[in-house]
């Protein structure tokens, strides 16, 4: 029984060739794909065979629960920070201060989570530590240069508002 | 014998029919704008409803040849309703070489997750939209690795599915020796959780599993990790959680929630992922 | 029939009988192969697969994914508002620190009177052009902590409020703009 059902799928095959080549289906060549991306994916490869867990992490809440949670406290505590100059009109300088020093910790943290996002440790270690770095070294030097404008000059909601206003 | 048997069998049978009886005609194609099938519509009495499946080909025999969207047409009124049945019928019709998972054609076993129009879901789930003539688009999940046209390899997946330990843990025997009992309300926490079929639809339609799938584990498994979480009858509630508590393996949701809206379940890997952090956080 | 049904009695007898010269024509003989198969060890085989795996291609991603979910689901644009902001926040500070030593003058009362120099039309684009980012983050902002304690994840509410947000943003981006 075996070769009549191997040679009645051969035929079934041979005929659907035929009807393909028949009636001219159309193809595409598919475009997508040869654009060149930044970080292209790396060719597949599995470590450890298909029945292997694949490898945890070590617990580090300082980069994990902790992180979030402070990222979110920072978010939620610039929800008032942001809504306070518009009711008041204007904030004195303290309240400038502490919300310039909560937006640079939102930003920071927002630019971190890109570069663990898009510079992947396991990939571009080097090019990870750099822009870790790279970044820490940016915030301290904006964090100086916000020191500098906060007290020399009217403060971060004063001069939007006077520049929004001119 | 077998073999016998069948060709004498096969002898018999061709001569009680025509030679030249072409065997396509005989099972009714499927196709397609040539002249032979209008008339076939016209004995029918029904006007053909032709639908465009463009499918996303690529196969492993010729792996420097780059893959292609091939064009199949098919009448609709001849083929069933979902889009499964459409890649069953052009695979026996039209193309044998097409190639997808399929088995149980209800939405249970989760072969047969492709991307359909742009969103990630079941072929067998996906109705085929009659009501226009757009073309239809169908890839394989998303920045997948590809075996053959549109069978994704999903070997990593499996394993961050068996890293999570799916299974229950507990060291305290149950006080009647019997079975490990749990209050109703206790059940209901699992209800939205036990029904993930483990398609992998919402992990492929994450941006941030298509980035970083190496570590993040994805709403799939992070919503089967939040099953077992959510069990009262587990006994590793804290080995759980501090196995998701790095910078890699759970934050990095972003809450996209492409995931959610793509799950051809129903369910809610999303809001599972938020309940996660919650249980992290606090 | 009757002639198939001969051949078996007569292939039945040949089995009866092996010592018939019949016994060269048994059917094993008649069954051809008509390709190869190799066996591997299971060592050969996974550094097959290993090999297949390396030429493998990445299925379409982002290109082909519901603009609406990916482009429009407002988390790419979180992202991308908030970086431009944090963005132009550290440029603009660093050229501030700079700004003595290479003679630009970026004190507010300069800026204000650059900004008070622009075109009316040029002035209002502007605007928009920074408010729209502005009350985009800072509302859909608290839509995701919003999903940090877990509200607003039903299937329907996400897409409807996702529109919403964007609607609420570029309304609320127009009054930033031209009434205040």
């Amino acid at each position: 029984m075996a070769s009549i059902a191997r040679s009645s799928a051969l035929l079934k095959q041979v005929a659907a060739k035929q009807s393909v080549a028949a009636t001219g289906l159309r193809v595409a060549a598919f475009h997508t794909t040869s654009r060149k991306s930044l970080l292209p994916p790396p060719p597949q490869r599995i470590e450890g065979t298909v029945n292997d867990p694949v490898h945890v992490p070590p617990t580090s809440p300082s980069h994990g629960s902790y992180h979030w949670t402070f990222d979110r406290v920072v978010a939620a505590g610039l929800i008032p920070l942001t809504v306070a100059p518009f009711a008041a009109g204007s904030l004195n300088p303290t309240m400038d201060a502490i919300l310039a020093a909560t937006i640079l910790i939102h930003s920071h943290t927002g630019f971190g989570n890109i570069i663990v996002d898009y510079v992947p440790q396991k990939r571009v270690p080097t090019a990870r530590k750099l822009f870790t770095w790279g970044l820490n070294a940016a915030t301290v030097l904006v964090g100086l240069a916000l020191y500098e404008f906060e007290t020399t000059d009217v403060g971060l909601t004063e001069t939007i508002k006077r520049v929004w206003k001119a | 014998m077998a073999a016998l048997r069948s060709s004498s069998a096969r002898v018999l049978a061709a001569a009680s029919r025509p030679a030249f009886r072409p065997v396509v005609a005989a099972r009714g194609m499927a196709n397609l704008a040539d002249g032979a099938t209008h008339s076939n519509h016209a004995s029918d009495g029904q006007s053909p409803k032709l639908k465009t499946f463009q499918i996303y080909r690529w196969n492993p025999d010729t792996p420097t040849e780059k893959p292609r969207m091939q064009s199949y047409t098919l009448d609709l009124n001849k083929t069933g309703p979902m889009v499964l049945d459409a890649l069953v019928r052009i695979k026996n019709e039209l193309d044998p070489t097409l190639t997808f998972r399929r088995s149980c054609r209800e939405g249970i076993c989760g072969s047969c997750a492709m991307n359909i129009n742009g969103t990630n879901t079941l072929a067998c789930l996906c109705r085929i939209p009659a009501d226009n003539s757009a073309e239809m688009k169908i890839y394989p999940l998303p920045h997948t690795y590809v075996v053959k046209d549109l069978v994704p390899d999903l070997t990593l997946f499996y394993k961050q599915y068996k890293s999570i330990k799916p299974y229950l843990q507990r060291d305290t025997p149950s006080p009647d020796g019997k079975e490990y009992r749990q209050t109703k309300a206790d059940r209901k926490k699992l209800d939205g959780l036990y029904e993930c079929i483990l398609c992998a639809c919402c992990s492929t339609s994450c941006p941030s599993y298509w980035w970083n799938s190496e570590e993040y584990l994805g709403p799939a498994i992070l919503l089967q990790s939040y099953r077992w979480l959510a069990d009262s009858r587990d006994e590793r509630h804290a080995q759980r959680k501090d196995a998701l508590n790095n910078s890699m393996s759970l934050y990095r949701c972003h809450t996209i929630l492409n995931c959610t809206r793509t799950c051809p379940k129903g369910l809610n890997p999303g809001l599972a992922i938020a309940n996660i952090k919650k249980e992290l956080a606090f | 029939m009757i002639a198939q049904r001969a051949g078996t009695t007569a292939l039945r007898r040949v089995a009866a009988a092996p010592s018939s010269v019949f016994k060269l024509a048994t059917p094993l003989a008649m069954q051809t192969r008509t390709f190869q198969t190799d066996k591997l060890t299971p060592a050969d085989a996974s550094a097959l697969l290993a090999k297949q795996r390396l030429s493998r291609p990445v299925s379409p991603h982002l290109e082909i994914y519901d603009p609406k979910q990916t482009w429009f689901g407002g988390s790419a644009w979180q992202r991308i508002t908030g970086a431009s902001f944090s963005g132009a926040l550290y440029a603009s500070a660093v050229a501030y620190l700079a700004a003595p030593l290479v003679g630009w003058h970026l004190e507010s009362s300069s800026l204000i009177a650059a900004a008070a120099a622009l075109p009316v039309a040029v002035k209002g684009g502007l605007k928009f052009l920074v408010a729209w980012p502005f009350v985009f983050h800072a509302i859909n902002g608290v839509r995701h902590l919003a999903f940090d304690v877990g509200v607003g994840f039903g299937r329907s509410t996400i897409i409807k409020t996702g529109w919403y947000f964007w609607g609420a943003s570029i309304v609320g981006g127009l009054y930033l703009a031209f009434f205040m």
